[in-house]
């Protein structure tokens, strides 16, 4: 049921945001409907709650983390429910009129919207019945009011404002849910009332407790985070009364309240809460008599009062508690009348600058008189209800122990402030005066429209509820103590107009005396603070200020370290970590096994290696270009002689092919660059640079011999070889296991090569993109050097024997060296050659057949033949072995890895032309576009 | 069923080489790729479902066992992954038809995305270790492509960094496969952690250490990640936006796999440290940053360092939290990128200095960024917030008080950066869109920016799919557990892998 | 285990590495390629025995095929690595008349800004000061780095 209001908010807020254009006039009346609904709802129930009955749901949310949505209406619950859903209508009628002349429709919007969201999360907050629904809701009151403090985000004062209020109640929010775990961790339930139930007291619960505690003085303003709040004056009159006088800063205290009876009796309770909310009371009174912004002034004064109500909940007495209750009710009418009185007067003058205000009672007294009762509320004189409120809490702390006696104390100065500052504000806003300044009249603001009923009903009635409740103070005590039972077993607040002659009454005169007395001096001596940019930031301001800009710098120092921006500087550090790494496991032992090592495996191979190791330590050498990439060329060819000697030729051809393939592609570009290297300032000096890529040498190398050294099962190794030929078909082992034992792996490879041929081709046509004549076949290559008639007619000549050679290679694979992909390279490295020739005949074979169109044939038949076999009811890539039937040829034995191999073989060819002929393209003029696009 | 486990794969692969044979017909590639990913989508959706009820899906590819040939094993976790992998790359897909990538560049486009498409779906599927290091090339190798498509002077510099960092780590990881082969003499990652078991201990950390640095180097952990703002933010936005979302939680993904197959709970302190460094680094990062997309960038680090967290603390609890943070991550973080693309659109900048009061110009874009960027943030109810309970949870449970501090800090951090985004970006005088203002002249610049329907669709879906998340935490963390207590004991999986 | 090959594959790999430390496109993929072949090398040697070409029917004392299956795919893979990287040093090279891979801009503006940004917050958390305590917020909204101040 009250899960249905708490959505159904959420719900109005949202159509309002969404469709708030179209509503037009109707914003408010959507906007109120939930809350009017919430207040109706609750009032219903409350005979119920009176007769002890408590709502409860849960709604499962999340089961493995024990997270649910627990809903659970006991006395507190309601009365705090009413509070919201009362004033939070009341606000909202009194700002139906408030923005009624706005220019800006959008701001009515938002404002509505998110009030109305808000109003939701708070309801949520104050039924929530674990710990968990709390927080949800606790987060949300947060971010809603960042939006609605920031509702003039034009003006650089609220979005700072805004920021602030959200980081310090967020940065709060976060302490708290570190809080929560730890005390879930420690009672092993979220539930809030087996939670007070256990009251676990492990260190981990106390200092879950603690970190709870923190988020709840964040929230509630509390010294030293109370800074927030008078800032949160930024945005518009409505928001600060409910959010920030009625509502949301009470979050804290409903927590402070709900967990005092349970933990109050943990030693350091009392004292803590005492200290904090004593000092707040303190500070806040004392700041809220120097402001001359009537809404900080007031602001202030809220601080003052959160710092009572978190004293009186504090203490965990169960007559504190009672009385708790009650001063939170009354704090919440008073305060959020007075603030809609300032907003009436300020929308009525266009000032709410207290030495900018006079007449003002004279020409609104209704007004005058509404805000009056509230402000003695707030004074606490009979007969309205913050006299009773305090009158109890002054009993309460009066009969309590040591710690009690020091809130006592501090109360009674707290509230001589409160007085005087009530005192002050109220003469300051309503009082004619006379200007010190300058004697015309146009010195004090004028009065341009003055408030109409909407805009006054509500002050009112709030005021004669205080009145009410004043005057009906028995009943309502015994509604109250309901509610302080649910928080309090023992508690039951005892409320009366006329408590008789005693220390609390004593207490009272003295304090309104003294009130009265310190305002007059204040206003006398027009005692003001002196230029605030001093005073005015408070420690916990400054240190906020401090540890922002902290933040950002520290950010930008540390970021400037770990993000040079350099390519060389990040490839050392990886590979520093690389052989920090390896060179641990080595340390680790791993460089201990290096099995039989013997110098060389022949004489040959010793030649070579070393042939090649002095290529590569040339290649870093040289300064020429081309030279570097002849000799690592060289080492290329090095290797494919090593790895022929190795025993394996298929490798052997493949890395033939691919190197020569390598060197025309490099010596292609090459063409453009500089013969020799720039050089650029380097990162580091050559010794270090040195020293590290030896030491990548070296840690390799050796963990490579290590790792190689110890003899392995090869069961793997032996299947592989007995089933090439018989099942797979293939005598050529390596060959069977590309195309079809990790066949996958050999389709992932072509796809690979493939996009890199698309890559080249489109960062070469790049420059050229846009302009928009498709690029005749014939501009597609430049001439390399000096036309040589005999390189032409060579190539004609072995253009067609080397695509012979090619198919044949290819074919064979499955049984010999070979296959699709070194067959491929061949051809390919035919048709480029036959292009780079350069004459027009040559030119006109190579460009009869499209290489994308290759590629993608190729890629079709590979993938497809995996398809084939899956729509042949058998595994992906499954070879299946055809047997055609041709007339006259007879029958042909066909394996589908074959097709898979063509496949290859053609997409081959399209990669290493398209490659190639771009990387031949000149570079202005030219530039092959035509095999792209 | 079994044999379908390779389609995620082969679906998008076989649809690029049909693109790319249609390669004149734009209209017809467009069509195609979203036809293969939609399919790709459904079949994922099917093998979640089976793996889910009938355990895990193999394919013993053309047939052969697992040692001798390559098997497709999809667990829950696999196809958890595929599928809102699979999603996330067709919402961006029509995210980018709609902003023009497809259209106005060259016909690659589509080919080579669905390459992508391929490539991540095999290395989520894959259960050997070398296709593994194949299906990271499949996808990197798209990945430079689409990263330098446009081939301007930034996109280049930027192609360098990136293609330059990912040819080490695929040096690393093709080195640490090859010395597994030569140690163990098997490349199943079924038979592998029985025969890695056997090894020498130094040999073993040798090997291991090498796997994380390769996967570590993909996932952007400390001291490995600056590669990924310097690179990232060059791209077209829908293409940044996929990178953000998938490429680094592969590289997570196959981080789970090593610490909970291959070398279980090993070098867990070391990743614990790893975990706290990146989430810090990555988040003053992305507080020193003044753009939208290199503090988004620096998030995606950050954020990555909570599931190395979570992978560092091992056990069901936490790797189930790892794996629902996983899965949350990807939508979430691509559909900021996304609504940066937006941004972008209208304003042709995504410099924080240069915008202000976008929320006057549209409250709608102000609603998409806010949400996934508090569920970032870790605000609840949101999906974040979810993810990062889970995690400190079970940190607290582990008793590593610091990291758990650590982790709330950071989300602390990254609710500052995000404000900062607000602040500057949405709220503030509106200022005229420039494109308009330039055309137009100043005063005529259009107060409400209109995008074309494609980019908001697929925008919006994202970041539904975000809070649906968050909506169906309660049976999608269940499912979470289930996967989580799957790949913590494997051993199940590889007797079904093993068919013994 | 053939120390010399051994030794072959360090030096390969610590050449590479010095020649990837460079700023110039081409030493890169020079790099690159050196890697790349020390991996090959790599795999075969320490994935197999050296022997006789595994074809069937000579296949005892011959080598084993996995590795060389694995090199093949990572020669080709090399391959497409290092074409792509040459085509971006020939854009590379199209675009400012070099192949020198510069360091990135908005790190290098962080870096340098870092002094000035600090200067701007303090003066703005000043005005804004200011701004609140005058009273008066009709002042021109302070621009994005004001906004990090306070």
């Amino acid at each position: 049921m009250i899960a249905v209001l708490v959505l159904a908010h959420f719900v109005a807020g949202s159509v309002v945001l969404v469709a708030g254009r179209t509503l037009r006039r109707w914003i408010f009346a959507v906007a109120i409907a939930p809350v009017l609904g919430a207040l109706i709802t609750v009032a219903t129930l409350v005979p119920g709650v009176l007769d002890g009955d408590v709502g409860f749901h849960r709604y499962r949310w999340i089961d493995g983390l024990s997270l649910a949505v627990t809903i659970r209406l006991d006395g507190f619950a309601t009365v705090m429910a009413l509070v919201v859903a009362g004033i939070g209508a009341a606000v909202l009628v009194y700002a139906w009129s408030y923005f009624s002349h706005d220019e800006s429709p959008a701001r009515v919007v938002r404002f509505a919207g998110f009030f109305t969201l808000f109003a939701g999360a708070m309801l949520g907050l104050v039924v929530a019945g674990d710990v968990w629904t709390l927080f949800v809701c606790w987060e949300l009151t947060s971010v809603l009011s960042f939006v609605l403090i920031g509702l003039d985000d034009h003006l650089p004062s609220a979005r700072i404002a805004a920021q602030r209020a959200l980081l310090v109640t967020g940065a709060g929010g976060l302490v708290m849910l570190g809080g929560i775990v730890c005390l879930v961790h420690a009672s092993g339930t979220a539930d809030l009332e087996h939670l007070f139930a256990i009251a676990p007291t492990s260190a981990t619960a106390q200092v879950g407790l603690v970190m709870i505690l923190i988020g709840a003085f964040a929230k509630s303003a509390q010294v030293p985070f109370h800074f927030w709040l008078p800032g949160a004056m930024a945005a518009p009159t409505p928001v600060s009364a409910f959010l920030h006088s009625a509502t949301m800063v009470k979050a804290g205290v409903v927590v402070v309240a709900r967990f005092a009876p349970a933990f109050a009796s943990i030693g350091w309770w009392r004292p803590l809460l005492v200290i904090v909310g004593g000092s707040t009371m303190l500070v806040g009174g004392v700041a809220a008599l120097r402001r001359d912004d009537a809404k900080q002034s007031l602001a202030f004064g809220t601080v003052s009062q959160l710092g009572f109500l978190v004293v009186l909940f504090g203490i965990g007495e169960p007559a504190a508690t009672a009385a708790g209750v009650a001063m939170l009710v009354a704090h919440a009418l008073f305060k959020s009348g007075l603030f809609l009185a300032i907003g009436a007067v300020e929308h009525a003058t266009g000032s709410r600058d207290l030495r900018r205000l006079s007449g003002v009672g004279r020409s609104l007294p209704h007004l005058a008189v509404a805000a009056g009762l509230c402000t003695l509320s707030m004074i606490g004189l009979p007969p309205l209800i913050g006299f009773v409120g305090k009158e109890s809490a002054l009993a309460a702390l009066a009969e309590g122990e040591r710690w009690s006696i020091v809130a006592l104390v501090v109360v009674v100065v707290g509230s001589i402030l409160t007085t005087a500052y009530s005192v002050r504000l109220f003469w300051a806003m309503f009082a004619t005066k006379r200007s010190k300044v300058d004697q015309s009249e146009n010195h004090f603001a004028r009065i341009h429209h003055p408030p109409n009923v909407a805009l006054t009903a509500p002050i009112t009635v709030l005021a004669l509820l205080s009145l009410a409740g004043g005057v009906a103070a028995s009943p309502l005590g015994t509604r109250l103590s309901v509610a302080a039972e649910s928080l309090d077993g023992a508690a039951s607040a005892h409320l009366a107009l006329w408590p008789g002659i005693h220390l609390p009454l004593l207490l009272s005169v003295l304090i309104v005396v003294a009130g009265a007395g310190l305002a007059l001096v204040v206003l006398r001596t027009q005692w003001r603070p002196a230029p605030p940019t001093t005073r005015d930031s408070t420690l916990g301001e400054r240190a906020y200020g401090r540890a922002y800009n902290g933040l950002l710098d520290g950010a930008k120092r540390i970021t400037r370290v770990t993000q040079s921006g350099s390519l060389p500087v990040y490839v050392a550090v990886i590979f520093a970590v690389i052989v920090a790494a390896i060179g641990f496991a080595l340390v680790r032992g791993a460089g201990g096994d290096w099995g039989d090592p013997v110098a060389a495996d022949s004489v040959l191979q010793a030649a070579v290696a070393l042939l090649a190791g002095v290529m590569a330590i040339a290649v870093v050498a040289a300064r020429r270009r081309f030279v570097s990439v002849l000799l690592l060329g060289g080492v290329g060819q090095g290797l494919t002689v090593l790895f022929l000697l190795y025993g394996a030729p298929d490798l052997a051809l493949t890395q033939f092919m691919i190197e020569t393939l390598m060197i025309v592609a490099f010596v292609l570009v090459l063409r453009h660059l500089p013969t020799t290297y720039s050089s650029p300032p380097m990162w580091a000096p050559k010794a270090l640079r040195i020293a590290l890529s030896v030491a990548v040498g070296v840690t390799f190398a050796w963990f490579a011999l290590s790792a190689g050294s110890g003899d392995r099962p090869t069961d793997v190794t032996d299947a592989v070889e007995h089933l090439s030929l018989p099942v797979a078909g293939g005598k050529n082992v390596v060959n069977v296991t590309i195309v079809d034992f990790r066949g996958v792996d050999t389709m992932g490879e072509i796809t690979v090569f493939a996009v890199a041929a698309l890559g080249v081709a489109n960062l070469v046509t790049a420059s050229r993109r846009g302009i928009g004549a498709p690029v005749s076949a014939a501009t597609r290559f430049s001439r390399i050097g000096a036309q040589s008639m005999i390189f032409e007619q060579v190539t004609k000549m072995i253009f067609h024997i080397t695509l012979l050679v090619s198919a044949y290679v290819a074919l064979r694979g499955h049984n010999a060296p070979g296959g699709g992909f070194a067959g491929g390279l061949i051809a390919g490295a035919a048709f480029v050659f036959r292009l780079l020739a350069g004459d027009a005949s040559n030119r006109q074979v190579a460009t009869r057949l499209s290489p994308i169109v290759l590629i993608g044939t190729g890629m079709l038949l590979a993938i497809g033949t995996g398809f084939a076999s899956l729509v042949a009811g058998n595994e992906f890539l499954e070879t299946n072995v055809f047997d055609i039937h041709l007339p006259g040829v007879g029958r042909i034995h066909f394996p589908s890895a074959a097709i898979f191999d063509i496949g290859v073989y053609l997409l081959v060819i399209g990669v290493v032309i398209i490659v190639l002929s771009h990387l031949a393209a000149r570079t202005h003029s030219a530039g092959a576009d035509g095999a792209v696009t | 069923m079994n044999q379908l486990a390779p389609l995620p794969m082969a679906i998008p692969l076989i649809s690029a080489a049909i693109a790319l044979l249609c390669r004149r017909w734009r209209a017809v590639q467009r069509a195609i790729s979203v036809i293969a990913l939609a399919t790709a989508l459904g079949m994922s959706i099917a093998l979640l479902v089976r793996a889910d009820t009938h355990g895990p899906v193999v394919a013993r590819i053309g047939g052969w066992s697992a040692s001798i040939g390559i098997s497709y094993v999809i667990d829950r976790f696999a196809a958890m992954m595929l599928v809102i992998s699979t999603l996330t790359l067709l919402a961006v897909l029509v995210f980018a038809i709609g902003e023009g990538s497809a259209k106005s560049t060259s016909p690659i486009f589509h080919p080579v995305y669905l390459v992508l498409a391929a490539g991540v779906a095999a290395a989520f599927s894959t259960g050997d270790l070398f296709h593994l290091f194949v299906s990271f090339e499949i996808l990197l190798m798209a990945s430079y492509v689409l990263l330098t498509l446009d081939g301007d002077e930034a996109q280049v510099r930027a192609g360098t960094t990136y293609v330059v960092i990912n040819t080490i780590e695929s040096v690393v990881l093709l080195v640490a496969i090859g010395l597994v082969y030569a140690s163990t003499g098997t490349l199943s990652m079924a038979e592998l952690p029985a025969r890695l078991a056997e090894l020498d201990p130094g040999l073993r950390t040798g090997l291991h250490l090498l796997l994380l640095i390769a996967f570590g180097l993909k996932a952007a952990v400390f001291p490995l990640f600056f590669w990924l703002p310097d690179s990232y933010p060059s791209a077209r936005s829908p293409i940044t936006a996929v990178f953000a979302g998938l490429l680094t939680k592969v590289g997570v993904y196959a981080i789970v796999r090593t610490q909970t197959l291959l070398f279980a709970d090993a070098h867990s302190t070391l990743l614990l440290w790893v975990a706290a460094l990146t989430m810090v680094i990555g988040v003053l990062g992305a507080i020193a940053q003044n753009d939208v997309k290199r503090i988004l960038s620096f998030h995606i680090v950050s954020q990555i360092g909570y599931m190395v967290f979570g992978i560092a603390l091992g056990g069901p609890a936490a790797i189930a939290a790892t794996i629902f943070f996983l899965i949350h991550q990807i939508p979430v973080k691509t559909s900021l990128f996304l609504v940066d693309g937006m941004i972008e659109q209208a304003t042709g900048t995504s410099r924080l200095d240069r915008l202000s009061g976008l929320l006057h110009r549209s409250g709608f874009l102000a609603a998409l960024f806010v949400i996934p960027a508090l569920s970032l943030a870790g605000i609840p109810p949101l999906s974040g917030f979810v993810g990062k309970l889970g995690l400190i949870t079970a940190g607290l449970d582990a008793g590593d008080g610091i990291l758990v501090a650590v982790a709330i800090t950071c989300s602390l951090l990254t609710l500052v950066s995000m404000v900062k985004i607000w602040l500057s970006v949405f709220w503030g005088e509106p200022t005229p869109n420039p494109k308009v203002a330039a055309s137009v002249g100043a005063a005529a610049a259009d107060p409400q920016t209109r995008w074309p329907i494609p980019m908001v669709t697929a925008t919006v879906a994202l970041v539904a799919i975000g809070l649906t998340i968050a909506v169906a935490a309660g049976p999608l963390h269940g499912l979470c557990e289930r996967a989580a207590a799957e790949i913590v004991s494997p051993g199940d999986t590889i007797r079904i892998v093993l068919g013994s | 285990m053939s120390i010399a090959l051994v030794v072959l594959i360090g030096v390969l790999f610590a050449t590479g590495t010095y020649s990837m430390l460079h700023r110039s496109l081409t030493r890169i993929v020079l790099g690159v390629g050196l890697i790349g072949n020390g991996v090959n090398l790599l795999l075969i040697v320490a994935g197999s025995r050296p022997g006789l070409p595994p074809i069937v029917g000579k296949l005892t004392g011959s080598t084993d095929p996995i590795p060389q299956a694995l090199v093949l795919t990572a020669i080709v893979i090399g391959f497409a690595l290092q074409a792509f990287l040459l085509a971006l040093a020939w854009r590379s090279w199209t675009l400012d008349g070099n192949d020198d891979v510069e360091d990135d801009i908005e790190d290098r503006k962080i870096a340098d800004r870092r002094r000035r940004a600090i200067r701007t917050t303090e003066a703005a958390r000043r005005a804004e000061r200011e701004r609140q305590l005058s009273g008066d917020d009709n002042q021109p909204a302070g621009e994005a780095t004001n906004l990090g101040a306070r």
